[in-house]
């Protein structure tokens, strides 16, 4: 039995944990023969050494001796073991994105528990992304965490866009009531004037405001929706308050010519 | 992109080669693991990441081309030697016979493109 240092024997122990990994479910290899042949090819490379051996002499034998991954050929490897490998022995973005994956499609198949696997699913996509300072360098990943990242953004937009209508609608009925009556309206002049008014109020007014937050905070809406509106400005910033601007003052007009 | 073709190249003639070669190493001898990596390891091209002749040397025991059998050493623990079996004695011939024509098959094209 050779003497290894402490980091030698704790990166002895996780290579011959990969090969057992790898190797496990190979029809053709006996893993544990293949690791008894590692550990004794490791053992007579370092026969004569006299004291213990480093993490670098080590490691120096271990790269000679490959990835164990590359071991196994291609085709013994089946599908689901390919992707346990990735999550287990892959880089993290790739991990992430795997589990982003499962976690939507669990959400799908198991239809109740989606309110919890989607967001579940939608932080780990964000996760993978933060392990990549440039989205543009995500390559076949992308597939795996974009279709969390497009309906979690999806939902928040439309909430986001329509946040007083979503307030107003349960409220029209009454509202409409509430001003006929206030200001002594006839039955003659359409209600539905007055709920258009107060719905394209609210919602310019709504917009404006963030028009003007966007403008002095850019950024907010690129974090918000990473990777997708890298393309947003100012410029865009300045639209969305005359957007709400726009549906602002006619409403405004209308309201005014309703009530009087 | 040539530097590509040429390692995908390179890896499937390796594949083959190396049961070959490990074969060859074991024919007629009884070698433990780490000597047949230590053979192959001369041969310039061919051992890429050593610890690929252990599963190789695995699957030709499940084959029944090779035997191994248990030895003490004088330098530490008891060692398990590879050698080859009858079948395996038989597989090897052939092998050597196919490497031989396809050798000499390319060594023929290559003198044809000389003259």
């Amino acid at each position: 039995m050779i003497n290894l240092a402490d980091n030698a024997k704790k990166h002895l122990d996780n290579y011959l944990q990969q090969v057992r990994t790898y190797l496990r479910g190979c029809k053709t290899v006996d893993a544990d023969e293949v690791e008894r042949n590692v550990i004794e090819h490791i053992e007579s490379e370092f026969e004569s050494a006299t004291a213990a051996v480093s993490f670098e002499e080590l490691d120096i034998v271990l790269q000679r001796l490959g990835s164990p991954r590359q071991w196994v050929p291609e085709e013994e490897i089946s599908w689901w073991r390919k992707i346990i490998f990735r999550l287990r022995t892959g880089p993290e973005d790739w991990r992430l994105a795997y589990i982003s994956f499962g976690l939507l499609i669990a959400g799908f198949i198991i239809l109740p528990s989606f309110v919890v696997l989607i967001p579940a699913s939608f932080i780990v996509a964000r996760a993978a992304l933060s392990e990549t300072e440039d989205p543009g360098q995500l390559k076949a990943q992308r597939w795996l965490i974009y279709p969390s990242l497009i309906i979690v953004y999806l939902v928040s937009l439309c909430f986001f866009l329509g946040l007083p209508l979503l307030g107003l609608i349960p409220l029209a009925y009454d509202l409409e009531h509430t001003i006929r009556a206030t200001y002594k309206i006839g039955d003659d002049t359409p209600y539905w004037l007055a709920v258009c008014s107060v719905f394209a109020g609210s919602l310019g007014l709504w917009w404006l405001i963030h028009g003007i937050v966007f403008l002095a905070r850019p950024n907010i809406p690129k974090v918000l929706f990473r990777p997708f509106a890298g393309w947003f400005s100012r410029k865009w910033a300045f639209v969305l308050l005359l957007i709400g601007l726009g549906l602002m003052i006619p409403s405004l007009g209308l309201g005014i010519w309703y009530v009087l | 992109m040539e530097n590509r073709f040429f390692d995908n190249w390179s890896t499937q003639l390796r594949k083959g080669m190396l049961e070959l070669c490990i074969l060859n190493a074991i024919r007629g001898t009884s070698l433990y693991g780490y000597d047949i990596v230590r053979k192959l390891r001369n041969i310039r091209g061919l051992v890429i990441s050593e610890g690929t002749i252990y599963p190789i040397l695995s699957r030709l025991k499940r084959e029944g081309f090779v035997q191994t059998t248990i030895k003490e050493s004088t330098e530490g623990p008891p060692r398990k030697y590879y050698e080859l079996t009858s079948k395996g004695e038989k597989i090897l011939s052939e092998m050597n016979g196919y490497w031989q024509d396809i050798k000499t098959g390319t060594d023929a094209l290559k003198r044809e493109e000389k003259s």
